[in-house]
């Protein structure tokens, strides 16, 4: 099984692979995105509109068999990936192709069969820990509004309270709420922070709203002004701050607030501000089975349908090198957060702020990412948020 | 606007093959569906053909009588920087 420990030994590989070509690495970090359809209907998103010819199980198979075990990190995205038919089957072929750490998965929460499924996938991957994440970006009223469907919240607070109780006799499972900040909710950020608080979740994380070719949202008015963003997210980082965390918690939760001031560096900047990584750690393979650094550029960097279905000659190929080429000469610049937590894993001043601030003394008194303190720090893994809800 | 590297990036884009068919495809769904978007807009490249430029400005097009694009006859082919853009309703409540 894929350790964490393992991932570490990797980075200064990636970091000579980066800069030198040498030595060849798979992806630790990959986003596999089965269907685009879903049943939300968010300003923040179009993705919903898209229909594709969605690779097959088998496709999907062969293609998790030429990763190897090199994925620490999958992240099942959308469209609503609990949607997708076979998204159990896809869970358990990742698992048995390459025995991740962490297989997370975002959701809007709105079918009744959400929590059949995410037991049947927690417990047929009994030693990776499943991450599940409802989205939930306003409380009542404000988050129907925003993911455009009546009755949402109802159904999300259903949910919450059914993947709770599975969590309680899971102790693989994870479940968090995910807010995207946008320029329709960065408002009430404060509202959705008190509710987290309170709601029992292991973790509450936010990315903020960014344009991406994937979403068909380029040029779309979404993403919050650098200054109502900077406002809105400091009183989280404060919030986060005044909490007391211990042991993982303590780290993914520095790595939180690191990641939220890097978000508002980059606002500012406009720059990538950290060396970014998508197209050497982190990878993305959308329904029709085109492989993607990134799902903000979505580069075609080649269909595995046309390769075989083996994603090294992809990954090793040509066409990726002028990709890489021009991330690294910096013409792109983007808060996501799946790439992000990555690049800041790959940061040196990153990880020296973390390391000391998790070594700082303070009060140990045991507290899980949002403020139960009977939950087991482990379940506060770091989260990064893939496409879709 | 935030990250208009990404909207200069995505105009020089390679364009798919069936990028038109696929694309107006999806926003006639998205209006059928009843989301939030209410038409396209073809938001030509810098350096786009004549009848590229023809085009009436910033017009507001139901998916099924949008122009496809690559314009008939553009000599940049797949490699023609003009876009399709969803509108969406609160961009044009905010226009009032």
């Amino acid at each position: 099984m894929n350790s964490m420990a393992g991932v570490l030994l990797r980075v200064p590989l990636f970091k000579l692979y980066r800069k030198f070509g040498w030595p060849r690495m798979l992806p630790l970090n990959l986003t596999l995105s089965p269907s685009p359809k879903c049943n939300s209907r968010c300003l923040t998103c179009n993705i919903w509109m898209k229909r594709e010819d969605e690779l097959t199980l088998d496709e999907w198979d062969k293609v998790l068999a030429s990763l190897d075990q090199a994925p620490y990190w999958f992240t099942i995205s959308g469209g609503e990936p609990l949607m997708y038919p076979h998204v159990v089957e896809l869970a358990q072929l990742a698992y048995e192709r390459c025995h991740p750490g962490v297989i997370n998965i975002p959701t809007n929460g709105i079918l009744h069969t959400i929590p059949e499924r995410v037991e049947r996938i927690a417990r047929s991957c009994p030693k990776s820990q499943v991450i599940i994440n409802l989205s939930l970006d306003g409380v009542g009223e404000k988050h129907d509004i925003v993911r455009g469907v009546p009755g949402n919240f109802k159904k999300f607070e259903q949910r919450l309270e059914q993947l709770l109780s599975l969590r309680n006799q899971l102790n693989n499972l994870t479940i968090g709420i995910h807010s995207v900040v946008s320029v329709f909710s960065v408002d009430h950020l404060d509202e959705i922070i008190a509710y987290a608080d309170q709601s029992g979740a292991d973790q509450f994380i936010t990315e903020i709203a960014e344009p991406r070719v994937e979403l068909d949202t380029v040029g779309l008015p979404i993403t919050p002004s650098p200054e109502s963003y900077a406002k809105a997210i400091d009183r989280l980082i404060a919030y986060v701050e005044r909490k007391r965390f211990t042991g993982v918690a303590r780290i993914t939760e520095a790595l939180r607030v690191e990641y939220y001031e890097l978000v508002k560096r980059i606002l500012d900047e406009e720059d990538q501000v950290i060396a970014c990584y998508a197209g050497w750690v982190s990878a993305h393979i959308y329904a029709d089975g085109t492989v993607w650094p990134c799902c903000v550029r979505a580069d075609n960097l080649g269909n595995l349908r046309d390769h075989n279905y083996d994603f090294k000659e992809i990954w090793f190929g040509k066409k990726i090198k002028e990709v890489r080429q021009s991330i690294a000469a910096k013409e792109c610049h983007c808060p996501l957060a799946n790439a992000s937590y990555t690049n800041m894993l790959h940061d040196i001043g990153t990880l020296a702020r973390v390391g000391t601030k998790v070594l700082r003394p303070g009060n140990r008194r045991p507290q899980a990412a949002v403020g139960d303190p009977g939950q087991s720090a482990a379940r506060a893994a770091p989260v990064r948020q893939g496409a879709g809800e | 606007m935030a990250f208009d590297w990404l909207s200069r990036f995505h105009h020089h884009m390679e364009k798919e093959p069936d990028y038109a068919v696929k694309t107006l495809a999806a926003y006639r769904l998205g209006m059928k569906a009843k989301g939030s978007i209410v038409g396209v807009v073809v938001q030509p490249a810098p350096n786009c053909c004549d009848a590229a430029q023809k085009l009436p400005a910033a017009k507001v097009y139901h998916p099924d009588q949008a122009p496809f694009l690559p314009l008939s006859g553009c000599p940049q082919g797949r490699r023609c920087g003009c876009v399709y853009r969803p509108v969406m309703t609160y961009q044009e409540a905010d226009k009032g």
